[in-house]
């Protein structure tokens, strides 16, 4: 690889990630096999949506958007973003940065989304995406299968109490 | 969007401009790599064997295996003379790192043809869209070298899912999901429902394909194809479709004559509506009687888990669909395999702690089975199981994190 284009490419992400990090941005986190119950302690008694897309599923990516304008439009929006696929970092931090979602709670698996990745989310879960996990405070879950419909996750929301 | 996102989404347009994504064979670069590696102690960055998260097995003519896999960004090749307890000197294939398409569904495709002839296929994404495209490499060398590899089509959508198929004639046929047609819709601003199934032939044991199309279209975007030969020695594919309401079923497309599809046979009436990726396809077999034998996973409004049915009619018609397995341990990544009147199917299991192979055959072409057994398990994670046959014997090809590759030999109905 040409070295000056290495420099370049470099550089390009260190002006990336001090650009996100200086503003409120959250950096991507690794999604191992205990993540998932650190995100629901983290979260706990609390609403919370999480949110599981792929970058290699298109539905996903035409979704994504349709989050980041949730989050536009309710700024307290208690949104964890979870990426499945092996795919590069530069590109999924674009996708996130392109659909509005730069300051979404956002984690990235770094290995295949296996049965035990999957198990540690739902144990019935055979793999189909995208989906989104409606949790209330009290920890009751509720899963959508495909795209979600945001005028059905703000109804939840608000059942919910969940802030604006 | 705020300033920071604007200024977010344009350094990452401009980096990923000028990343590996538009030149699929170099290495990841090396800024976005070794920032993510920084995270990931645990994971495993070597292009060995120990490191694959996928591999597929083949038999050469002698009765060598030959096995490519993916690991770290790579695919390699080697081959074993011992029934694969060990391996010669891994080539590597290609390195794209990041790019590599090789999760969930997508795997390195390897054949070896009569003349030891070498093919392998694999999909790697190529550009910020994040579009894919086949990419083949051969070797006439008995594996010590293989040519650079080259994207199978030209066509600028995505192409992913490339199958091998080798005819007993020694035409190759690759058969792969393309986006074309749905590039095509959007370019003229109209709606178009999934992908297209398409194909091409190479006669010159895969240094040049020729004859490329789109056979079938409206196909699910993200779930392998199973291809095989009937018994007039015409490709059969059976693939998860996207019917016009919206449904993932699968159907069984005969492509009579080069190109000339017939129209595809709906293979059950599952009814899984869904507007995203399964990421789980099927597998098909034929017996040399021309019993078509699939096995295939849904979540559909008339039945859900692993099923299995077979047909007699050259695909037009299906037996109604039998449940495979404990449809309390996720069954699925089903792999059918027929040889003579004995059809071999085995699928994965997982009970929350453990993943397992199980297993059952049919002495009479698929009219009756055994129990179910358990072949296999493990404790971590764990590759597809895939069938193969030398001739004689018909293998379990099996790859998992903590026990490396097995190959099982199968015991007959």
């Amino acid at each position: 690889m040409n070295p000056i284009c290495t420099l370049l490419r470099a550089g390009a992400f260190v002006l990336l990630v001090a650009l996100t990090g200086a503003a409120d941005a959250a950096p991507e986190r690794i999604f191992e096999r205990d993540s998932y119950a650190q995100i629901r302690a983290s979260h706990a008694g609390r609403a919370l949506v999480v949110h599981l897309w792929g970058m290699t599923c298109g539905p996903c990516l035409v979704e994504l958007p349709q989050w980041g304008a949730l989050l536009r439009k309710r700024s307290e929006l208690p949104l964890v973003l979870i990426q499945v696929d092996p795919s590069a970092p530069a590109a999924r931090t674009q996708r996130l940065a392109a659909a509005g979602l730069t300051r979404a709670e956002n984690w990235s698996a770094a290995s295949e989304f296996d049965e035990f990745l999957r198990a540690s989310i739902d144990p019935a879960w055979p793999g189909d995406m995208p989906r989104t996990l409606l949790i209330s405070p009290s920890g009751e879950v509720k899963t959508i299968r495909g795209p979600a419909r945001l005028a059905e996750v703000e109804r939840w929301l608000d059942g919910v109490g969940a802030a604006h | 969007m705020s300033i920071s996102e604007r200024i977010a989404a344009t350094v990452g347009a401009l980096l990923l401009a000028g990343s590996a994504l538009a030149q699929p064979v170099p290495a990841a670069p090396a800024s976005a790599a070794m920032h993510h590696e920084g995270h990931r102690a645990a994971a495993c960055a070597s292009p060995a064997l120990a490191c694959a998260n996928a591999a597929s097995a083949v038999f050469d003519a002698r009765g060598a295996l030959w096995l490519a896999w993916a690991a770290a960004g790579s695919v390699s090749v080697a081959r074993s003379t011992d029934a694969g307890l060990t391996f010669g000197p891994a080539s590597v294939v290609g390195s794209p790192g990041v790019a590599l398409d090789a999760g969930s569904d997508a795997r390195p495709q390897i054949v070896v043809d009569a003349r030891g002839r070498i093919v392998v296929a694999y999909s790697a994404f190529k550009d910020q869209a994040w579009n894919a495209q086949v990419l083949v490499a051969t070797s006439t060398d008995g594996g010590a070298s293989f040519s650079a590899p080259r994207s199978l089509s030209r066509d600028a959508a995505s192409q992913r899912f490339p199958v091998l198929a080798l005819r007993s004639d020694g035409r190759l046929l690759a058969m792969w999901i393309d986006k074309r047609t749905a590039a095509a819709a959007r370019r003229k601003g109209v709606p178009h429902a999934g992908a297209a199934l398409a194909s091409a032939w190479s006669d010159d044991g895969g240094e040049s394909f020729s004859a490329e199309r789109v056979v079938q279209d409206h196909s699910c975007e993200c779930c392998r194809l199973a291809v095989a030969f009937d018994a007039q020695r015409h490709p059969v594919v059976l693939y998860r479709s996207l019917f016009a309401d919206g449904e993932r079923d699968h159907a069984l497309l005969t492509i009579a004559e080069e190109g000339e599809a017939q129209a595809p046979a709906r293979v059950a009436e599952d009814h899984w509506v869904i507007d995203g990726c399964p990421h789980h396809g099927p597998s098909l077999a034929v017996s040399p009687d021309g019993t078509l034998h699939a096995a295939w996973f849904t979540l559909g409004r008339s039945r859900q888990g692993l099923f299995q049915a077979r047909s007699t009619d050259g695909g037009a018609t299906f037996t109604s669909p039998q449940r495979v397995g404990d449809a309390a341990q996720q069954p699925g990544r089903p792999a059918v395999y027929a040889q003579g009147r004995a059809v071999w199917l085995v699928w994965k299991e997982f009970d929350g702690q453990r993943i397992f192979i199980k297993e059952r055959r049919s002495a009479d072409a698929g009219q009756t089975w055994s129990a179910d057994r358990v072949l296999a398990a493990t404790a971590n994670s764990a590759d597809h199981p895939q069938l193969i046959g030398d001739g004689r014997r018909v293998y379990l090809s099996w790859l998992t994190r903590d026990e490396g590759y097995r190959l099982m030999p199968l015991e007959a109905p």
